[in-house]
């Protein structure tokens, strides 16, 4: 009898320590996107990225934790496609400790999303639509500007929301640095406001501007702004929302041989939401700014409508009308996508 | 002349700093809920600052994470949120954001109130996403219990007496009229519901349970067919039948959900009574204390 009740006590005091150990396990999510697309202008072989017919766009896994009283940590694995191959690679999209404990500042370490706009710092899944704008793909590549570095962001003591950020980061990014010297270091600065105008509406205008030195011995530069409306009414917000966001990137890649070696463009797109689940949205794109004849010109239209059953899972379709200057076919696309997340409750944005 | 003209600039500054210093000893509290709010500012009065980050018309599921709400939170000494998840989906930014350590999760400067009020429905064994939104810890509309409001301003009051020694008789005794004021009342609001002989309503969301615990109402029929998720037509032919069956009296229609789909109840059910009904502070006009709260809700049961 003893022995019975000695066993249960262990048995018992085992779930506790198991229930216990469990309470320091990080969040974890994994949330995925699967594709389907059809495009004039999108490979049939299905080694490339993005191909005609289905596809999954992207994994991603994340964990998320405090470390201790004065760091949390977060790891982001993304597990997609390998373009040249069928197969899919792992890759730490962003993993990178920050500071909780300092007042008035944030400090953060490790490999991430830089500062750059407000595009460049969205998870795949968060992108308002199936792909990033053309001017961010053109100058930051399919990856954008994500790399190993340091970044200190400070809240400015102000009426309104005003932070500070300055980055410093590895020069890999293949398509704006590729330094070969790893020792070389880039640097990042972004000015970001946000006013409420309203109780009901808010407008958000940045500035930001990355600097270092690239694979031609010479300085790449991007300069970048972003202005941004957003209003939900306090009253009837579950079911209406409109946003209307503007971002213009200008780079500057010397040494690079071809007519892109400075390019400049802009996104501007709306978002209405007109149901508890539902919403649409267009966007206009414009590369070529400043205007140059040497540049193949580019505007592009998308419209997308999107619904959310839960915030959880949600599917999209979009289209993309697509007009290059020079070339005599336009292109069309026609893409499904579907968003889920398991796991851990997503923290929101805004 | 001047050297009496200097004492006199010394001590219009010296005095000057005193009530700046006074005026900034006062504890600024920031909290979740408009709720909250107001039960904080019964315990505090005059001796804090407080302000809610929700309004009392939104779905407190779903603030968004304003940055300007960040700017609030780096400045506060005290931030009150329910907890129970309810603010799982935009607190952690804006405690992130506001750079602020005193009100980080486990400091003095940061409390839960919802765990610490013996939250209802609290999931036991398994629990899935495939249930809709559910809250595993336990319904989180704690305040809309009087009695919960009352231990909740207890609560509230023993940590700004931590957190402001000074005031803590002040603190305690506000707290403590607060908690009497609400045992007396729902007596009154007990016997009330109790002669309007409603035993039985129907919700939009699982908003209503602890008003609904509290007065001894049943609630055998959601309009969501499960937390979080809109009605569908299907399920609203399952409430219409329920209704039915079971003769309840009222659907009471939390106010920043769609009111208009009870309309195919009332058309179907013409008996059945239909009331949108504020379930926060500021949720409608008139309704700035907890006791105007509870007293719109008690009239919408009762019919008035």
């Amino acid at each position: 009898m003893k022995s019975l009740i000695f066993g249960m006590t262990l048995f018992s005091l085992g779930l506790t320590a198991q229930a216990q150990t469990k309470a320091f396990n990080p969040d974890i999510s994994v949330n995925f996107l699967g594709l389907f697309e059809r495009g004039t202008n999108i490979s049939n072989d299905r080694t490339q990225v993005p191909h005609n017919g289905f596809s999954l766009q992207e994994a991603e896994v994340q964990f998320l934790s405090d470390v201790d009283p004065y760091l949390k940590a977060s790891a982001l694995l993304s597990v997609s496609q390998n373009p040249g191959t069928t197969d899919f690679g792992i890759s730490p999209e962003e993993v990178f400790l920050e500071s909780t404990s300092i007042p008035n500042i944030t400090l953060k370490a490790g490999k991430f999303k830089m500062a750059l706009g407000k595009h460049n710092q969205l998870h795949t899944h968060a992108f308002p639509f199936i792909d990033a704008p053309l001017i961010h793909q053109a100058l930051l590549g399919d990856e954008g500007l994500n790399d190993a570095g340091i970044s200190a962001s400070v809240l400015i003591p102000a009426h309104w929301y005003s932070e500070m950020i300055v980055q410093g980061f590895s020069l890999s990014n293949d398509t704006l640095y590729k330094s070969t010297n790893s020792g070389s270091i880039g640097g990042l600065a972004h000015f970001k406001n946000l006013f409420d105008l309203t109780d009901d509406l808010t407008l958000e205008f940045g500035a930001s501007g990355t600097e270092g030195n690239n694979q031609w011995g010479k300085t790449s530069s991007v300069f970048g702004s972003d202005l941004t409306f957003k209003w939900r009414p306090a009253e009837g917000g579950k079911y209406k929302a409109f946003i209307w966001s503007t971002e213009y990137l200008n780079g500057n890649r010397p040494g690079m041989s071809t007519d892109t070696a400075h390019l400049g463009g802009l996104a501007t797109w709306i978002q209405y939401q007109f149901a508890e689940r539902w919403w649409a949205e267009g966007r206009y794109e414009f590369v070529g700014l400043p205007y140059s004849s040497e540049i193949p010109l580019q505007n592009k239209q998308s419209a997308l409508l999107a619904f959310f059953p839960s915030e959880f899972s949600g599917f999209r379709i979009q289209y993309d009308h697509l007009m290059t200057a020079g070339k005599a076919v336009q292109d069309h696309a026609i893409a499904f996508q579907y968003n889920v997340t398991i796991g851990a409750h997503p923290a929101h944005a805004y | 002349m001047n050297k009496t003209k200097s004492i006199s600039l010394v001590v219009l500054i010296l005095t000057a700093l005193t009530f700046s210093n006074a005026a900034q000893a006062k504890l600024n509290v920031v909290t979740t809920l408009t709720d909250l709010r107001s039960i904080t500012s019964e315990v505090g009065k005059d001796l804090i600052t407080v302000e809610s980050i929700a309004k009392g018309t939104q779905d407190p599921h779903f603030i968004e994470a304003k940055p300007s709400f960040m700017l609030k939170m780096s400045k506060a000494d005290l931030v009150i949120s329910i907890g129970l998840d309810l603010e799982i989906g935009w607190l952690p930014s804006i405690l992130q954001g506001a750079r602020n350590p005193k009100i980080a999760v486990g400091q003095p400067g940061n409390l839960e109130v919802g765990p610490m009020v013996e939250p209802l429905e609290v999931v036991k064994g398994n629990i899935s996403r495939s249930e809709g939104d559910v809250h595993p810890f336990g319904n989180p509309h704690v305040t809309l219990d009087p009695i919960r409001a009352g231990q909740i301003a207890v609560i509230i009051g023993k940590r700004l007496a931590e957190l402001d020694a000074e005031h803590a008789t002040q603190y305690q005794a506000n707290a403590s009229a607060f908690d009497t004021r609400m045992k007396e009342k729902t007596k009154l609001w007990q016997a009330r519901v109790e002669k309007s002989g409603v035993k039985k309503a129907v919700s939009y969301h699982k908003t209503l349970t602890y008003f609904f615990s509290r007065f001894n109402i049943e609630n055998p029929a959601i309009l969501e067919p499960k937390p979080g998720i809109p009605p569908t037509s299907g399920h609203i032919i399952d409430v219409i039948k329920i209704i039915k069956d079971q003769k309840i009296p009222v659907i009471l229609v939390e106010n920043y959900f769609d009111p208009t789909v009870t309309n195919k109840i009332k058309s179907d059910v013409p008996s059945v009574r239909s009331a949108t009904v504020a379930v926060a502070i500021d949720g409608a006009p008139k309704i700035d204390k907890m006791d105007d709260l509870y007293e719109a809700l008690i009239k919408s049961v009762e019919g008035k």
